[in-house]
């Protein structure tokens, strides 16, 4: 339950951390929430830690069309703040998310870049179709959270990139989504999570739990479903989680639908 | 006086210091040039050790030894965790220790043991309980060696006997260590005579303690040569025992101290002590071992899985006719002794049968160590015995209540065990659940929702204890006794002596003393701290009394027998102005030239009729049909606890009880691979009962006095899990409208059934 030795610098700003993380087996933190339980088991084990947490990459601001949402903005800041219609499936979710130590210290884009395959709130960008900035020495790219998440604990993203927004665009007027997940008892993970999104342009929905990485169900959910590559384990079997993918869809789509018509 | 203190409610005297963060556990004492040690858990559930190598471990700065099972001092033969605390050449457990890395602190220690090399020839692992029993199965342990005297922590517990003789017949494999069986009666008539026979084979998983405090030991070597244990157990004679036992040493060199304990529920009897003192005594310094939550998961000593097929009868009037029980319980690698003795008298429940076979078989495999864990092997027989009563009712179209009240066993009513029972309150409290309004909602629920009810025993252990109390010169009162304060044993202590002397509660304290001041208790387990050291210190403060009242005469020349004692004052009865405080007659006892004895008592006791306790349990709950989740919803307890010393204790004590049923019965499983590594060794994978999911418990204290206990009080801290998993499981048939015989019921199982 000690971490390997490591050491540990603390960034000034984005540009001192890409440096820092030019480093062999340099790790970014930030809440902590993912990476220490990982450093302490010495299953991670980076040589040096980069202290990303005082960076000001923190904080939620609708611009134009999306809403912008720094990487380091926590759990409770996501559960509490009020977002534009159509978004209800972030705060539902973040609610959700570990207890309030965690939701305290936890943050989003810490989640997204970890890649744990049953993590909640990536089936969730997942479904609102969120983008994400990236910075390198090179400048800034934008991609897709699913072109992010390659496989368990698996990311596209080079060593010396950091995520600085996540960009999520507001829904059209009349939409609305909606999270529904069954947790494993212990871990609080989603044994299967499905993220909705239903509006005037159609439905979407994704999975997060049942694969190598959370995904999008391609047209009719059912048939998607049935079709779809689904992890089963001791706990839960591939049968029983397929089963929950569909009625959990079911729900979710049932309360963004609710959600859509301005029922809160 | 001892109505105005027995029965009240009052926090516990540790509390305070409890959640200010004042205690001092095992793992917080300064101890000068303290080393610490780190174990290597063996990575197989079953193999031959063809060496290991410590050299890279040695090279990590600060390492100071890296040992392995020839660098202990141990002398014992025998596969049992004392004379075996490291495995010598055979791993019988994934997670059984294998060597120790001792270094000068904690990080260095835990680099050191990640650097040791252990070169493992695989053996078959034995996984399946129930195919370790065939005759062709593999042995879990290849390597024989047997010490006949390793059996002395069983009696800890319950004092079982071992039935009746083997039947012949039988062919098993060597795995089977041990075979259980009572038989009276014809089993087989009873059935034919009976209106209904239900039967059910009913599976329970290893359960882990999940005390808040890990495993944790220090031992030392003082320069006069005594070995000092200080460490979070539940026994310290037991432990004192043990360790004098491995290490070959006089027991008056072995002063063993219980530390405040963190919690245990059973697990914590000598388990890594012998790891510490080993490490102590071969490097002549101090060593620590405090367990990390994960080792504690792999390497410590759980409840057993056991499956259990039963078989029961009765007649159309709902009289109880025949039991057939056939319980298999998975003993680990523990080879001295297991939960088949008792889980085999305890499925027969606390009713009266006309005929009954109960076997029970002791089986090794290659998982864990099997340990005792609060009612060790009651949950389990209560789970398959109270889901086939429901079954039983409803094939008879009976109130299950009913049914049960009609059979419960009385005072003087010859059970299984063969003896005729104690002073027992199973009817009585099963009568108030009955009335409970919560019950008589059954039938007119929400759809989803189900209301189960289930009643668990415990018989109560035995063990004769000392106790002293000593009025100081303030005239307060101290007192010494031995037990471990688990549970609030010595807030209940406090009031005992402060009722049976003649003073407020909140002038005596309670000193838990070490094996070598302290007067004799045993383990505080088996529901019996109470019942035999609370008699022992109910007769010291009235040995104490004696003395006062004897000082007193002489200081107002009025008899003894015309004085009496209360709230610090001695008074002559019926002339109250005629009075001496304690305070003043102990000033006079305790100065030079004094002239009364000390105040002080020394009492014993030596119980030898049992006091058993029983708990009925209602509970509510909803299911989802869809997911398999079960929510709880509301649970109430009735228990016998003879009397309540300390009403906000003993509730805590049903509260606690019930809540860890609550995890029996939807959450908590130790859970293998085919090759015996453990799935579920952290908190992220064991899932135990939190604030979020424990619904409202309410408590219905039901006082049947034990003739014996002090003041009628009892042991009750194992009786109220015993029924609560049985109680959930029939509220989720009656919700589900099927029966689930495995535990936990997850919501994959859940959803399972329904789809069956």
């Amino acid at each position: 339950m000690i971490p390997a030795p490591t050491r540990y610098a603390r960034a000034t700003d984005v540009d001192h951390a890409l440096e820092l993380l030019g480093e062999p087996d340099a790790k970014a933190i930030a809440g902590g929430q993912s990476l220490i339980p990982v450093m302490k088991l010495r299953v991670a084990r980076p040589a040096l830690v980069v202290d990303i947490s005082r960076l000001e990459l923190r904080g939620i601001e609708e611009r134009a069309d999306a809403v912008h949402i720094g990487p380091l903005t926590t759990w409770s800041e996501l559960a509490s703040t009020g977002l534009p219609a159509g978004l209800q499936a972030i705060p539902e979710c973040a609610r959700g998310i570990g207890d309030l130590q965690i939701r305290n210290l936890g943050t989003i884009g810490g989640s997204v870049v970890h890649a744990d395959p049953a993590s909640d709130m990536p089936a969730v960008l997942l479904a609102l179709g969120a983008r994400l900035a990236v910075r390198s020495a090179d400048g800034v790219r934008e991609l897709a959270v699913s072109d992010l998440l390659l496989g368990p604990f698996t990311t596209s993203l080079g060593a010396q990139e950091l995520v600085t927004d996540v960009v999520v665009p507001v829904p059209s007027a009349g939409s609305g989504s909606a999270y529904a997940s069954v947790e494993h008892p212990a871990s609080g993970f989603a044994l299967v999570g499905a993220a909705a999104l239903a509006g005037p342009e159609g439905e979407t929905v994704a999975l997060t739990g049942v694969g190598a990485t959370p995904f999008v169900l391609d047209g009719d959910p059912a048939t998607a479903i049935r079709d779809a590559e689904i992890y089963g384990d001791r706990f839960a079997s591939e049968e029983y989680r397929r089963e929950l993918a569909g009625v959990l869809v079911e729900r979710a789509l049932a309360r963004a639908r609710n959600h859509a018509k301005g029922d809160r | 006086m001892s109505d105005s203190v027995i029965g009240v409610a009052r926090p516990r005297i540790d509390a305070p210091d409890k959640v200010t963060g004042a205690t001092r556990y095992a793992a917080d004492g300064y101890v000068h040039g303290l080393l610490h040690a780190r174990p290597v858990l063996a990575t197989e559930a079953h193999a031959r050790i063809r060496g290991i190598d410590g050299s890279a471990a040695l090279a990590v700065s600060g390492v100071v030894a890296v040992l392995t099972a020839a660098d202990l001092p141990i002398v014992s033969a025998g596969t049992d965790r004392t004379s075996e605390p490291l495995a010598r050449e055979e791993v019988v457990f994934a997670g059984q220790p294998v060597a120790l890395v001792v270094a000068e602190s904690e990080a260095a220690a835990e680099d050191g043991a990640e650097a040791v090399v252990v070169d493992y020839e695989s053996l078959e692992a034995v996984v399946d309980v129930e195919a370790a029993m065939e005759v062709e199965a593999p042995l879990a342990r290849t390597v024989e060696e047997t010490d006949d005297e390793a059996g002395d922590l069983e009696s800890i517990h319950a004092g079982v006997d071992h039935g009746q003789a083997d039947d012949p017949e039988e062919k098993l494999s060597g795995n089977v260590l041990d075979r259980i069986t009572r038989e009276q009666g014809d089993v087989a008539a009873a059935f034919a005579a009976s209106a209904a026979v239900v039967e059910g084979t009913f599976r329970t998983p290893w359960v882990y303690q999940a005390y808040l405090e890990p495993q944790v030991c220090t031992a030392w070597l003082e320069p006069s040569g005594t070995l000092v244990v200080s460490t979070s157990t539940q026994g310290s004679f037991v432990t004192q025992r043990e360790i004098a036992r491995a290490f070959d040493l006089p027991l008056e060199r072995v002063r063993v101290v219980a530390e405040p304990l963190g919690g245990a529920f059973g697990g914590k009897f000598a388990l890594v002590e012998p790891l510490a003192v080993g490490a102590a005594l071969a490097l002549k310094r101090p060593v620590r071992l405090v367990l990390t939550r994960s080792e504690d998961f792999q390497a410590t000593n759980p409840a057993s899985a056991q499956v259990t097929h039963l078989k029961i009868g009765a007649r159309p009037d709902g009289t109880l006719t025949g039991i057939e029980a056939r319980m298999i319980v998975d003993r680990g690698s523990n080879a001295g002794w297991g939960v088949e003795g008792i889980s085999s008298l305890l499925v027969a429940g606390p009713y009266n049968w006309e005929a009954h076979d109960l076997r029970g078989y002791g089986v090794q495999t290659n998982r864990f160590t099997f340990g005792a864990y609060r009612a060790p092997g009651a949950p389990t027989a209560a789970f398959a015995l109270e889901s086939l009563l429901d079954e039983l009712a409803k094939a008879l179209e009976l109130d299950p209540i009913e049914l049960r009240l009609q059979n419960a066993v009385g005072e003087g009513d010859v059970g299984v065990s063969g003896t005729p029972s104690p002073v027992i309150g199973a009817r009585e409290v099963l009568e108030r659940i009955k009335e409970h309004p919560l019950w008589a909602t059954r039938d007119a629920l929400p759809e989803g929702e189900g209301i189960g009810m289930a009643a668990g025993h415990w018989p109560g252990g035995l063990e004769p204890a000392a106790a002293v109390c000593r009025v100081n010169s303030d005239g307060t009162m101290t007192v010494v006794t031995s037990a471990a304060d688990m549970s609030g044993v010595n807030s209940g202590f406090a009031v005992i002596a402060a009722a049976a002397f003649g003073l407020a509660p909140d002038q005596v304290r309670v000193v838990s003393a070490d094996t070598t001041s302290g007067p004799y208790a045993g383990g505080s387990g088996g529901s019996k701290v109470t019942y035999t050291v609370g008699a022992a210190v109910m007769r010291a403060a009235e040995s104490a009394r004696q003395k006062v009242l004897a000082a007193a005469s002489q200081e107002l020349e009025i008899a003894p027998d015309d004085l009496e004692v209360e709230d610090g004052v001695v008074r002559a009865v019926g002339a109250p102005d005629r009075s001496i405080t304690v305070e003043d007659l102990a000033k006079k006892a305790l100065r030079f030239g004094g002239r009364y004895e000390p105040i002080e008592g020394h009492g014993g006791s030596a119980q030898t009729s049992g006091a058993p306790s029983v708990a009925a349990h209602l509970s509510h709950v909803r299911i989802d049909r869809e997911t398999g989740e079960v929510e709880l919803l509301r649970h109430v307890i009735a228990q016998d606890v003879g009397r309540a010393l300390n009403p906000a204790l003993v509730e805590g004590q049903m509260r606690g009880g019930a809540a860890q049923g609550m995890g029996w019965a939807l959450y908590e499983q130790l859970d293998h691979d085919e090759d015996g590594r453990l799935l579920s060794g952290s908190f992220l994978d064991y899932a135990i009962p939190t604030a979020e999911h424990v619904p409202e418990i309410e408590t219905l204290v039901v006082e049947v006095p034990a003739p014996d206990g002090p003041f009628g009080a009892k042991g009750i801290g194992e009786a109220p899990v015993v029924g609560a998993p049985a109680a959930i499981a029939n509220a989720v048939a009656a919700a589900a409208g099927t029966r689930l015989y495995e535990l936990p019921m997850t919501p994959p199982r859940v959803w399972k059934a329904l789809r069956s």
